[in-house]
């Protein structure tokens, strides 16, 4: 019966603990093939929807199904699973770096459900970041499934993320890239090898069920160093058109939520609105990889001035659909506006110097999608390898690199957070696993306060008081109010340095008249690390703690540097640094 | 630091029979209370290895422009003083996270405004999920305001009750009232009680404060709750079941809280006991 029991436990089984690596790249393997089986599924579903659905599309009220498609995404949500709306990737970073990598169950198929209605039926918006919250999702349930440590969930999660991206985009280099770089961010052996493996074992399922194909074959490009040089105005070009995306998103975002509306009145609204818009430019709908071909492949027909429009109606239908309450991510809309991007500027080059011989539009689109993702998710890396991948050339590496980078710094420079971030953090510091806010978010404060230092009360003479702290060791003492127990203020050796030598005064001093009144303090629903700035701008070696007027201890510096340094060790010593 | 209670405030009057009952423990036990006004329907608890999300019906946000008065003046009748919860931590917009650092939280039996449910004593699965990620009981009052005179303990035997035993020895000492341990007899265990208890340390305690000791050796545990005092607070602990063992053979904790009117403090797998 005992070893019957035990099965329930698998956490405990010899077998997950014998090597706790090894354990961390069998766990990550099949963290990355569900998320790969969870892309592949969205994939497959996303397709039929869309098939089902392009009877309909000539229809001149098919402007009304995004509509319904993305009310139907917000009510699932809403409802059924009880969840907001998101992006998904925001989530991701935000419990990997407040919670540990904790993720709820559901998490790992809503997103999945609602981005289809959302996408399926017309919405602007990628199904990239569904499957980042859904694989991350996994790979966290998976983690508390074996009783896995802190920073062994946080890894899976990061395998679920990686997996995801990497099948499908069928781009295992990328997964890897995008969950280091955004996710993690932190390149430490612990994390790069099972995350390498989820990508492997995520891009072999999609291989396995959907073929080895890649999202947008390339024709050789010729590069010379004129395109190369132009570069540096298309970095400039998609930085503008990056700050524009993020700055669009997150304005019908924070308009629609001022609306008193439903929220599922909300998104089918947008999504109307996104149809309206599909009436006449049909490329904004969907996720926008047909386009994105033609565009990749010299195959748009339409001029600048379609291009540069199709470039602003993409970045508003996906600000509408996102803002609004549609279930979606901004991968895919990010390489549509890059492409678009790059297009419209390869076509206004050639307006403005005919003369010169410029090499393929195509090209200048695919460095345009790198340009964009790098400046929109201040990832340079991810950004670059993407493109690689999903295009199957190294030819464009030199002008992607140049304009990835340029995009991400010119980026940084106007919006120092990324689009991802910009959201968390009006939520609250980011605290990421092995950084000072991180390690000192570990430590409780019960831990490090001082209960038992001397506590003085206002009538206190300075003789008594004398007394009273000859044998302590600190430097400061809390002052109460004798009757109600009230926190008063602070007395320092300081402040009774003048009255020292002149012992006539230490019978008819009392402490109230020399005491601090109104020093710095902490309150224990305080960060740490808010505390520890306080403390620094003050120059104050301890600062009391105070609750509801009551003194509850003394937290010294040289205490939480102390507990720092063991959390850093315990935490070298996990990861076998 | 002082220990605390959270309470997750309904302004309806089911709620503030519950927030009468969380004052009254509070004030037994010395606590402190913290009590949370919820702004949204739902909200987060982030535990050790698990992650609970609480999806509370609309009554949770029923007026909310007289919640605060009418919580602080009930508190304030109590004679305590409480500290008003606003979460910091967003995982998302509209969906707080609130901290887990309490040494008890009140919770009613089910999170539903429908007085058929908390009649029957119906425990919800969220209520369930709480109690077991939580390191701290749970405590469920009873629907309508009751003080209770005594302390019952509901002991099977096994290390789970042995941390009810614990905890409820731990409330008869702080608020000086007897303490009762109720016992069904299973036939397999029939002569191990007595050994668990030693097992646990608990025997010396046990020989001092309990009052007595019942153990049915006949009938069904619910036939026999009968005996168990109307005025007792209800100290009981639950395993993590499995969802189709609850389905096939039922919970006994389902099956005490349908047959007690009594309040009750829930001790689930992860509870360490607070000296």
């Amino acid at each position: 019966m005992d070893s019957l029991r035990r099965w329930r436990y698998p956490g405990a089984w010899k077998l997950f603990r014998l090597d706790d690596r090894l354990l961390l790249i069998v766990v990550g393997m099949v963290v990355g093939m569900c998320s790969g089986l969870a892309s592949v599924a969205l994939n497959r579903s996303l397709a039929a929807m869309l098939e089902w659905l392009r009877p309909f599309r000539h229809i001149w009220w098919a402007f009304v199904l995004p509509g319904i498609g993305a009310a139907l995404s917000s009510l699932f949500l809403d409802k059924i699973m009880n969840e907001g709306a998101g992006h998904g990737v925001p989530e991701v970073i935000y419990s990997v770096s407040r919670h540990r990598g904790l993720l709820r169950f559901r998490t790992s198929f809503s997103r999945l459900i609602s981005s289809c209605l959302t996408i399926g039926s017309g919405g602007s918006a990628g199904p990239e970041a569904p499957v980042v919250i859904s694989g991350a999702a996994i790979g966290s349930s998976i983690a508390r499934f074996f009783s896995l440590s802190d920073s062994q969930r946080v890894a899976l999660v990061g395998c679920g993320a990686a997996g995801a991206i990497s099948a499908i985009f069928n781009a295992p280099i990328a997964g890897m890239v995008f969950s280091m770089e955004v996710i993690l961010t932190e390149w430490s052996a612990l994390n790069i090898i099972p995350v390498g493996i989820a990508s492997v074992a995520g891009t072999e399922i999609s291989r396995i069920l959907q073929g080895n194909q890649i999202p947008f074959v390339h024709r050789q490009f010729n590069l010379d160093l004129v395109d190369i040089t132009a570069c540096l105005g298309l970095a400039i070009v998609t930085a503008i058109a990056s700050i524009v995306f993020s700055r669009t998103v997150n304005y019908v975002h924070h308009l629609s939520n001022k609306v008193s509306l439903p929220a599922w009145v909300r998104a089918g609204a947008g999504g109307c609105a996104v149809g309206l818009m599909g009436l006449f430019l049909p490329v904004v709908l969907g996720e926008g990889y047909p386009p994105v071909r033609a565009a990749i492949e010299g195959m748009f027909e339409h001029g600048l001035l379609i291009a540069g429009v199709v470039t602003l109606a993409k970045i508003l239908a996906t600000g509408v659909t996102l803002g609004s309450g549609g279930s979606g991510g901004i991968f895919a809309p990010c390489l549509v506006v890059g492409s678009f991007a790059g297009l419209t500027y390869h076509r206004a080059l050639s307006l403005i110097w005919p003369q010169v011989a410029w090499t393929s539009e195509g090209c200048f689109a695919l460095v345009g999608m790198a340009g964009l993702m790098s400046g929109v998710l201040q990832a340079p890396l991810t950004g670059i390898f993407l493109i690689v991948e999903v295009t199957g050339g190294y030819e464009v590496i030199l002008p992607l690199i140049i304009v990835a980078a340029i995009s991400t710094t010119i980026c940084h420079y106007v919006e120092p957070a990324s689009f991802y971030l910009q959201e968390l953090l009006e939520r609250g510091p980011i605290r990421r696993p092995r950084t000072d806010a991180g390690i000192l978010a570990n430590l409780s404060l019960k831990d490090l306060v001082d209960k038992d230092c001397i506590r003085v009360t206002q009538s206190m003479l300075l003789r008594d008081f004398l007394g009273a702290i000859k044998e302590s060791p600190n430097n400061c003492y809390p002052v109460e109010d004798e009757e109600t127990g009230d926190f008063l203020g602070m007395i320092s050796l300081d402040d009774i340095k003048p009255y020292l030598l002149k012992s006539e005064m230490y019978d008819t001093v009392p402490i109230g008249q020399i005491m601090n009144i109104g020093p710095v303090v902490a309150s224990p629903d305080d960060d740490l690390s808010e505390i520890l700035d306080r403390m620094e701008a003050q120059y104050l070696s301890a600062i009391p703690l105070v609750a509801k007027g009551k003194f509850i201890g003394m937290l010294e510096k040289a205490t939480v540097l102390e507990h720092y340094r063991q959390e850093l060790i315990a935490q070298a010593r996990h990861l076998k640094i | 630091m002082q220990r605390r209670l959270l309470h997750i405030f309904r302004n309806t009057p089911f709620g503030r029979e519950t927030l009468l009952q969380s004052v009254y423990f509070c004030k037994k036990v010395k606590l402190e209370l913290a009590i949370y006004i919820p702004k949204f329907a739902k909200f987060l608890m982030y535990f050790e290895n698990d992650v609970v999300q609480v999806d509370l019906n609309r009554s949770y946000l029923t007026s909310p422009d007289t919640a605060l008065m009418n919580a602080s003046s009930i508190v304030e009748q109590g004679g305590l003083e409480a500290e008003f919860l606003e979460p910091k931590d967003f995982p998302a917009s509209s969906l707080p996270a609130l901290p887990t650092n309490f040494d008890y939280m009140a919770c009613p039996r089910s999170i539903s405004d429908r007085s058929s449910k908390i009649g029957f004593g119906h425990i919800g699965p969220k209520v369930r999920r709480l109690v077991n990620a939580a390191r701290f009981p749970v405590l469920m009052p009873s629907s309508a305001y009751k003080e209770w005179h005594s302390v019952a303990v509901f002991f099977g035997g096994s290390a789970k009750t042995a941390n009810a035993l614990r905890l409820g020895l731990n409330i008869s000492a702080a608020c000086n009232m007897p303490l009762d341990i109720f016992t069904q007899v299973a036939n397999d265990f029939r002569d191990t009680y007595g050994e668990a208890i030693k097992d646990s340390g608990l025997d010396g305690e046990v020989k001092s404060s309990v009052r007595e000791w019942h153990t049915f050796e006949m009938g069904k545990l619910s036939d026999n709750l009968y005996e168990v005092p109307h005025d007792a607070l209800v100290v009981l602990g639950t395993y993590g079941q499995s969802p189709v063992k609850q389905i096939f053979l039922g919970s006994k904790l389902e099956r005490i809280c349908a047959a007690l009117p009594n309040n009750f403090l829930v001790v689930g797998p992860k509870y360490l006991a607070r000296t």
